[in-house]
């Protein structure tokens, strides 16, 4: 399959390499207003949510969606994943997935 | 006891209605038994992403897949869910980890599906996360899983642990277990096992003449010594450029200069045919 099928694993330091892109962010959320969540994944990220998602304010939550040039995310998928996440360990694992791109992307 | 012995016992007989583990045992005999006795001694349960399965190649046109230049037998991966598609004889997930897509297919127990409740338990939600356990088969040339077993995932933290799973057994298969000296590539040092500094043989045991430089190299940083491993591996005399190390180690072409500095000042490396270009010092 082609490279277009893989979804990176970013946080929100490597918003900027991604515009139009998508992307996968695991991160904690941190604020809800509407349809808007603001997340934090090693800084913070906004995401503007769809009809689907339902995420509770302190959980952690994975996104898929797609880079705004103003360095929100349109998202397209949400998984709530409850309080038990261990960031910091999602955050390795996405500076791991950028030192060796030949397995991820 | 006894009685929930026979009870079950003759449910069984009657109607062949076991739990998972019961149909998950009978298919792995009864792929052993069909496999090549030599390969069965062989096999390997290894954690993968999916881009790695896709990206395997093969020797010739229907040889065995190989992932970093191994044989693959067993797999096991992490992903989503994305679709689902019910057929008679088996369900066909197709699952995403974020590296890419891959079918999974696992076979229906004929005697189990006529239990209609109980297969439609099993049938896994569209977005949850699962790891698979399976076999790699290509049909008609596209890749898909045969999967033996496949759980939910509970606990999201799995995820992200078999990803450095995946990415640490690519890490010791390529270049050999932590400390080590690459194993598996390394051509010129098979038993350099003293690199990383854990070892009571912090000189000794090494193969010709690298003793002293490897105990200097204990002293170095990370990527000094990740550099060093990788000149004594890939470099012939003429040394390798700046730009090649930085390919070949994933170091920063800043990180290699740095690391270069530092094994220059040890003496462990030697510049060649420009200052950008170093060998290893072999004495």
């Amino acid at each position: 399959m082609d490279k277009s099928a893989s979804t990176p694993r970013i946080t929100s330091a490597y918003l900027n390499s991604y515009v139009n892109k998508n992307v996968i962010v695991v991160g904690k959320v941190i604020q809800l207003r509407g349809d808007e969540a603001l997340i934090d994944a090693d800084g913070s990220v906004t995401a503007h949510l769809n009809r689907e998602a339902h995420l509770s304010a302190g959980n952690g939550v994975q996104i898929i969606g797609k880079v705004n040039p103003d360095l929100s995310i349109k998202v397209l998928s949400s998984l709530d994943l409850g309080t038990g996440v261990d960031f910091s360990l999602a955050n390795t694992v996405v500076e791991i997935s950028h030192q060796h791109r030949d397995l991820f992307v | 006891m006894a009685a929930y012995g026979s009870y079950s016992r003759s449910n069984y007989g009657a109607g062949g209605d076991q739990d998972a583990g019961g149909g998950f045992m009978g298919a792995t005999q009864g792929a052993s038994s069909q496999a090549d006795k030599s390969k069965y001694a062989d096999d390997t349960l290894r954690p993968v992403t999916i881009k790695q399965i896709l990206d395997a190649s093969e020797d010739y046109p229907g040889a065995d897949l190989k992932i970093d230049g191994q044989g693959i037998t067993q797999l096991t991966l992490v992903g989503q869910v994305r679709a689902v598609q019910p057929q008679a004889t088996n369900v066909t997930y197709k699952i995403d980890d974020g590296t890419g897509f891959i079918d999974v297919k696992k076979w229906v127990d004929a005697e189990r599906a006529a239990a209609a409740a109980d297969s439609d338990s099993e049938h896994f939600a569209p977005d949850t996360y699962v790891r698979v356990f399976g076999r790699l088969t290509t049909f008609s040339g596209r890749r898909h899983i045969g999967a033996h077993f496949i759980r939910a995932i509970d606990d999201f933290n799995e995820v992200n642990y078999h990803l450095l799973e995946a990415t640490y057994v690519h890490l010791v298969t390529t270049r050999g277990a932590p400390g080590g000296d690459g194993a598996a590539s390394g051509g010129g040092g098979g038993a350099q096992h003293d690199g990383g500094g854990d070892s009571m043989f912090v000189d000794g045991g090494d193969g010709a003449g690298g003793g002293a430089s490897r105990a200097r190299l204990v002293n170095c940083s990370k990527p000094a010594q990740t550099m060093y491993r990788f000149l004594a591996t890939t470099g012939g005399g003429e040394g390798v450029h700046i730009n090649d190390v930085a390919a070949g180690t994933r170091l920063s072409t800043n990180q290699v200069a740095a690391a270069a500095d530092e094994l220059l000042g040890q003496g462990l490396v030697y510049t060649t045919i420009d200052d950008e270009t170093w060998a290893v010092l072999d004495y």
